[in-house]
């Protein structure tokens, strides 16, 4: 068929221009009224339909006694394929049936065949699962970071202060410096000219060489200084570093000294400032200090979608991030000699360590049973306050340690804990939920460990309260049909239809196996190594959680983008008709995955009725 | 015409009983139906050339556009002015055509003794006759099937009186059959014998 075949959509964009010529020749047309059925379960496919017009929904039949049901999930609409696995199968496991009037393009099974024969990639495409169709796309779209790269000048927030000092300065003195300042060289001046000192140049002087401690440093810095200019580009910096052997370039402009740059500095460019941040963190030595690197966070976070990194690995680094950040700031508030008697746990999404954009701050503080600290809740109410101004949001249900409800000492906290597990009301399910999710950041871990393990003990064998735990996953029901609605709604909540089944299901698994990491992912790959899940569903499950994060993720930074204060204010939900025929592809055989492992919950814990 | 079409066929009918063509005048036995489009240069059969010969096979509810024919012929003379515009096909877009009696043995190798539609068929039908008496003696053996009469007695059937809107684009919006490259003798064909398969196969459309 000429042109009313839309070679752009994947996977027909990986076939080159011949093969494209050959698969064009080889379409077929086919109309199909309303409730027709066009692929029967069993029978044997003629090809991959591709739908031109109309609406084709894929369903399961199971027969009950004389009564058929169907239960339809997936809807096909304009542009979307569908029998491209049973085709190469041979054989259809579901039915196809048209919704409404529905004409297809027909590609015949030969000519598939014969195109995943001389193409790899598009039979990749084909005939593997969601984890392979993800990789794929992501290589389509991999040019575009390093283009970013290239571009990005020496002036882009690389450039450190140098240490300066003065020809005379002892060995000893700028080594102390050196250390003080937490820089790894320090730049001699001689005259009119500079010189370069580094931790090696110090070692090697004094073990090798043998030089009194008490030697000028002058004697031993090297005066052959590569230089750059701060509107030169990074790539060019990192092009000398590498002829040159060297680390370390000084940035001159007009004869000026401006600073150096480093080598792990452009390097960790990639990860978009990370680096930088964290040293930003780990140096502040006051409130304020830490305030201004608390926002640089959000840049980041802008950058790593920018720059396409995988969203699964910017949870783990912003995780970290917001981690030091809170840590950091419980040291710069919490008195020292208080600090090995208190435990600071984050909860919720923090602990489970999957936020990215900044969520709702869900903390909170366990102490040693019998400690006497009578600024505690005043103390507590400042970390709170002080976080909301870093621009970590107020949680809406006051889980937050300026809430006293949530400062207890241990004693408290396991009684707390085992209180809710025997109530199966909704709030009391909701508390628990986020409280088993939680994980220590600052001061003595011991404490939480000492809670958190009497508790998963007195958990054991309790069936009945793990099957009410984990019905909550499937709360939000049928997320298919809602995305069968697709057209005509227009957006998902994806919380409730993808992420929260998946976090929620595989929590109360984790719980009753006792892991203890928080991390979803973890907990995945935890569940699979002690053979609680088959090893492909787990990876199926843990690429539908990272596309579902990562596509919300991308709306959430255009809306942010886009709204005049900043502030997004509907963070969970997808507008479809913002994402393209492949991502809506992709969320939909994610969607599948959360309905398979829906089902096998009911089955685990005997959730059905 | 001076002479009913039906006697005219059944006399070459007759003429070519034993010739290398009888095969084109036997009774059709299948379930198969072309659908036939051609761009010519003028809506008058006595001045009108033919540009290009489009044709697809319908068989059932499937329109097999693998199974296709799509002829450009040699630029003629009177390809200037007014039907450039509608059709856009210059010259220059005919340079590699293929002549006439080739493509006239393509046409009727694919058609066979298949019956033929088309919107205004026999526009199409007379103008490939007008080539293909002097050279074979014979007009387009199969059966005419006319896509705006298939459409006309069942909107007629359903709403007594008035008029019906037999045009092209109203036929198509009629019955949401998307257009693929008006203009073109390909597309079209397409268009029309998705239209028929539409008629045939789905619900009756309601009135435009």
């Amino acid at each position: 068929m000429p042109s009313s075949f839309k070679m752009e959509n994947m996977p027909f964009s990986l076939l080159s221009e011949r093969e494209q010529r050959y698969l064009r020749s080889s379409l077929d047309i086919g109309y199909y009224q309303a409730g027709e059925i066009i692929i029967a379960a069993g029978s044997v496919p003629e090809g991959v339909y591709v739908i031109l017009k109309g609406r084709v929904g894929e369903s399961d039949v199971t027969e009950e006694g004389e009564e058929k049901q169907e239960q339809v999930f997936v809807h096909y609409t304009n542009e979307d394929y569908f029998g491209g696995w049973s085709a190469i199968r041979g054989k259809a496991i579901h039915n196809f049936i048209a919704e409404e009037e529905t004409i297809c393009h027909v590609l015949p099974t030969k000519a598939l065949l014969e195109l995943c024969a001389g193409n790899s990639r598009f039979a990749d495409y084909f005939q593997q699962s969601l984890s392979a169709k993800t990789e794929i796309q992501a290589q389509e779209g991999g040019d575009q970071d390093m283009a970013e790269f290239m571009l990005a000048q020496v002036k882009d927030g690389l450039i450190r202060e140098p240490l300066i000092v003065v020809e005379g300065t002892s060995i000893s003195e700028a080594t102390v410096l050196m250390r003080e300042k937490h820089a790894d060289c320090v730049l001699v001046k001689r005259g009119n000219r500079y010189g370069m000192v580094t931790g090696t140049d110090l070692l090697d002087a004094v073990v090798i060489k043998r030089l009194e401690l008490t030697s000028d440093v002058a004697e031993i810095a090297s005066y052959r200084i590569i230089s750059t200019t701060s509107d030169d580009y990074l790539f060019n910096a990192l092009i000398t570093m590498t002829q040159q052997h060297i680390e370390r370039v000084v940035v001159m402009d007009d004869n000026q000294l401006t600073g150096i740059i480093e080598l792990t500095d452009v390097l960790s460019y990639f990860s978009s400032h990370s680096h930088v941040i964290g040293l930003r963190i780990e140096r502040a030595k006051t409130i304020e200090d830490l305030h201004e690197a608390a926002h640089g966070l959000n840049d980041l976070i802008k950058g790593l979608v920018t720059h396409g990194v995988k969203a699964r690995f910017a949870m783990d680094l912003i995780a970290a991030m917001n981690g030091r950040v809170i840590a950091k700031l419980f040291d710069l508030i919490v008195p020292v000699d208080m600090q090995p008697h208190v435990c600071l746990i984050v909860m919720g999404s923090e602990g489970r360590g999957e936020q990215i954009m900044k969520t709702d701050q869900d903390n909170a503080l366990i102490y040693r049973d019998g400690l006497q600290w009578p600024g505690m809740q005043d103390t507590m109410q400042l970390f709170t306050e002080t976080l909301i101004s870093f621009g970590f949001p107020e949680c809406p249900g006051n889980i937050m340690v300026s809430n006293p409800a949530w400062v207890k000492s241990i004693g408290q906290w396991t009684q707390q804990l085992s209180d809710w597990s025997y109530r199966c009301e909704g709030e009391a399910q909701m508390n628990l939920a986020i409280a088993v999710d939680a994980h220590p950041v600052a001061g003595n871990a011991a404490l939480f460990k000492t809670s958190r393990n009497w508790f998963m003990r007195h958990l054991q064998n309790n069936d009945v309260f793990f099957s009410h735990f984990a019905k909550a996953s499937l709360e939000f029901d049928t997320p298919l049909t809602f995305f069968g609605n697709l057209k005509d709604k227009g957006e998902l909540d994806v919380k409730k239809a993808g992420i929260f089944p998946i976090v929620h299901g595989i929590r109360a698994m984790a719980l009753q196996f006792k892991i203890l990491e928080t991390n979803t992912f973890k907990r995945i790959e935890a569940l699979v190594e002690i053979g609680q899940m088959k090893e492909e569903h787990g990876r199926e499950l843990a690429e539908a959680l990272a596309l579902f994060i990562q596509t919300r993720l991308r709306q959430q930074v255009k809306r942010i983008d886009d709204a005049s204060d900043g502030v997004d204010q509907t963070p969970n939900i997808l507008e479809l008709s913002a994402l393209d025929k492949m991502e809506r592809d992709l969320l939909r055989d994610g969607m599948h995955i959360v309905k398979g492992f829906k089902k096998s919950l009911t089955l685990r814990y005997h959730l059905g009725g | 015409m001076i002479i009913p079409r039906t006697i005219r066929k059944m006399k070459e009918r007759m003429d070519h009983k034993n010739g290398p063509y009888a095969h084109l005048f036997a009774p059709y036995e299948g379930d198969e139906v072309v659908s036939l489009d051609c761009e010519t240069t003028s809506l008058n059969v006595k001045e009108g050339e033919i540009l290009s010969i489009g044709a697809v096979k319908i068989k059932g509810r499937k329109v097999m556009t693998s199974d296709r024919l799509d002829i450009k012929l040699k630029p003629p003379k009177s390809l200037t002015g007014d039907s450039i515009k509608i059709h856009k096909i210059r010259a220059a877009d005919l340079v590699d055509g293929v002549y006439m009696d080739e493509a006239l043995e393509k046409v009727l190798e694919f058609i066979g003794n298949r019956p033929i539609l088309g919107y205004y068929v026999n526009y199409d039908v007379r103008m490939l006759e007008k080539y293909l008496r002097p050279r074979y003696g014979f007009g387009l053996p199969g059966k005419a099937i006319e896509l705006s009469h298939v459409y006309h007695d069942i909107i007629k059937w359903r709403h007594v009186g008035g008029d019906v809107d037999l045009r092209f684009d109203t036929i198509s919006k009629c019955l949401d059959i998307p257009m693929l490259e008006r203009h073109t003798a390909l597309g079209d064909a397409i268009t029309v014998a998705l239209m028929y398969v539409r008629l045939n196969y789905g619900d009756p459309p309601k009135a435009g």
